[in-house]
């Protein structure tokens, strides 16, 4: 039973990384290879204030959010110059910088021995440490986001970034400031790539490099365009599907060294299978440009 | 120590400019980023290990094997992959995703196939060459060597050869080239079976030096994507001056700090490149 609502927590950890992926790669059509560069930053930033600093963990949520964004507009302002594939390759470029990092900075993060013991979150005296506990505060964050997202991909705002995927051009000449919503974007998303991060980092209370490096930036970018490019329900059930799925393999009993690789061998032919087939995903309603 | 580490890091560049080259030459023909291009360099490199350790044959044909097996792979792709895409006028874009696809795959195929522990591949007694207080090993020389015999094979395949000259007008102008009667899916596939074939003998010659793992295509690509863009995408001049560059600056760099950052200096060259001169170096034709 615990073990069905650690999959419920992660899958909701994996809906608010794609939902926000989603608003970046889906609606405003900039093919990003990041997220899970900070997600990672956001576990990290998150563990190492309440494990360092003694500080409380939601300090670490905060400042995991803040980090991300100042972080995610520092990359931003460099790499948004870019176009298409370029702007992918720079942001693949900042994901294994950062795993490298990760990594090696053992004075900082303590590298690939990974940080143990980071403290759950505490409302007052009353510890979240039991699963079904997590599995609520999981629950209302990811409902939380999804309003949001959903609030404002459907505001002006909203509109002004699908223009932006269908006709950067158009949408300049109509006098919007492109460059300042495509920076918006990128950093909304990466904070909330910074909430998922310190979400899991203090419920799993154990977090190493290995779990950040550039193929689950990958692997999000699979789960946005699996669901649906520009549709946050698609995003949603993308991560319910594919986080559930592998643990399928693990149910009828393969041995893990041979489940990891069949799961991403797996992941590899539906990414290229909707590329041929069905490049807008599932339930997605615009193509790539 | 300069002079060594100068030394160091244009052996690692010669390597580099193998895996450019293959990019350089498929992203010339096909204008998308070729991203399976890493996996394609772990196979030959596990192909050369399996022949060569395993099944004792001697290198210099496990060597021609395993390259031709990568070639093999990198046709399989193009047919299997790209070609059904092509035909549905799919944006670059597509073409990227899907080769993250093909690169995912193919490289947990390895893992499968070959485990996750490292693989060591070693050939020949560890004879030492010095010169100029310099130290060169004799891998090192034959990874130099065939590295750079490779390069001049490419250069004059694409420059004096009739396919060379079909490769060319196809990248230049696939619908002109068309109309001339060049079969374009048959010269792009050859395209991709010689940066593959480059690509896998790379991966052969790095295995001389560092051991296999299923991940190394990871690192490769994109080392190999940067020198490329380093010394203009597309051009093949550029692509070698990239990758020895490449090589050079790594090795040079951590004269003063840990070689663990091999990889930041080479992306932070990078960053650098794309800021100021996005075109490279001998930028202009692969625009």
């Amino acid at each position: 039973m615990d073990y069905l609502l650690h999959v419920i927590i992660i899958t909701g950890i994996y809906m608010l990384l794609t939902m926000s992926l989603n608003l970046v790669v889906g609606y405003t059509g900039l093919p990003a290879i990041s997220h899970g560069a900070f997600y990672g930053l956001g576990a990290y930033t998150s563990a190492l204030i309440s494990v360092d600093y003694h500080l409380s963990p939601w300090l670490g949520l905060l400042s995991a959010v803040l980090v991300c964004a100042l972080v995610a507009a520092a990359v931003a302002l460099s790499s948004l110059r870019l176009s298409g594939d370029y702007f992918s390759l720079a942001t693949i470029a900042f994901a294994v910088v950062f795993y490298s990092i990760l990594k090696n900075a053992v004075g900082l993060t303590r590298g690939p021995m990974g940080l143990p013991g980071i403290p759950p979150f505490s409302f007052w005296h009353w510890r979240l440490v039991k699963a079904w506990q997590y599995v609520l505060f999981v629950a209302f964050i990811v409902s939380a986001g999804y309003w949001v997202m959903l609030r404002i991909v459907n505001s002006p705002f909203g509109r002004v970034m699908r223009a932006i995927r269908e006709d950067v051009i158009g949408a300049e000449a109509l006098g919007k400031n492109v460059g300042k919503i495509k920076l918006s974007v990128f950093v909304l998303a990466a904070s909330f790539a910074g909430l998922a991060g310190s979400l899991y980092a203090h419920y799993v209370t154990f977090i190493d490099p290995s779990s950040y490096g550039v193929m689950e930036s990958i692997v999000l970018l699979l789960m946005v365009v699996f669901g649906g490019m520009g549709s946050l329900v698609g995003s949603l059930l993308s991560a319910a599907v594919l986080v559930g799925f592998p643990e399928c393999l693990r149910l009828i009993g393969m041995p893990e060294a041979v489940a990891a690789p069949v799961r991403q061998m797996a992941y590899g032919l539906l990414l290229v299978g909707l590329m041929v087939w069905r490049p807008e995903g599932l339930l997605g309603r615009y193509k790539w440009t | 120590m300069i002079l060594q580490l100068l030394l160091n890091g244009v052996i690692a560049g010669a390597v580099y400019a193998l895996v450019a080259l293959g990019f350089t030459l498929i992203y010339r023909a096909v204008r998308f980023f070729h991203f399976a291009h890493g996996a394609v360099y772990t196979i030959g490199a596990y192909v050369a290990y399996t022949l060569s350790s395993v099944w004792k044959v001697p290198f210099a044909v496990s060597f021609v094997l395993a390259s031709l097996t990568a070639g093999i792979v990198g046709v399989v792709i193009e047919r299997g992959v790209y070609g059904p895409l092509r035909r549905r006028n799919s944006p670059a874009l597509v073409f990227l995703i899907a080769s993250f696809g093909v690169f995912i795959f193919v490289q947990n195929l390895v893992q499968l196939f070959w485990g996750t522990r490292l693989l060591i591949l070693r050939v020949g007694g560890g004879r030492i060459y010095r010169f100029l207080d310099c130290v060169i090993t004799g891998t090192q020389a034959a990874i130099l060597t065939s590295a750079v015999g490779l390069a001049l094979v490419l250069w004059t395949v694409v420059a004096k050869t009739r396919a060379g000259k079909a490769m060319r007008a196809v990248s230049d102008d696939p619908i002109a080239a068309g109309l001339m009667g060049i079969d374009a899916g048959r010269s792009i596939s050859f395209v991709f079976f010689i940066g593959s074939f480059i690509a896998g003998a790379a991966g052969t010659l790095i295995a001389l030096e560092t051991n296999l793992e299923p991940t190394m295509g990871l690192s490769a690509v994109l080392k190999g994507m940067i020198a490329s863009i380093f010394g203009g995408l597309g051009s093949i001049p550029g692509a070698v001056c990239g990758g020895m560059l490449l090589g050079i600056a790594e090795n040079v760099g951590i004269w003063k700090i840990s070689s663990v950052w091999k990889d930041c200096i080479s992306f932070l060259l990078l960053a650098f490149v794309l800021f100021f001169r996005p075109k490279g170096l001998f930028g202009g034709a692969g625009g």
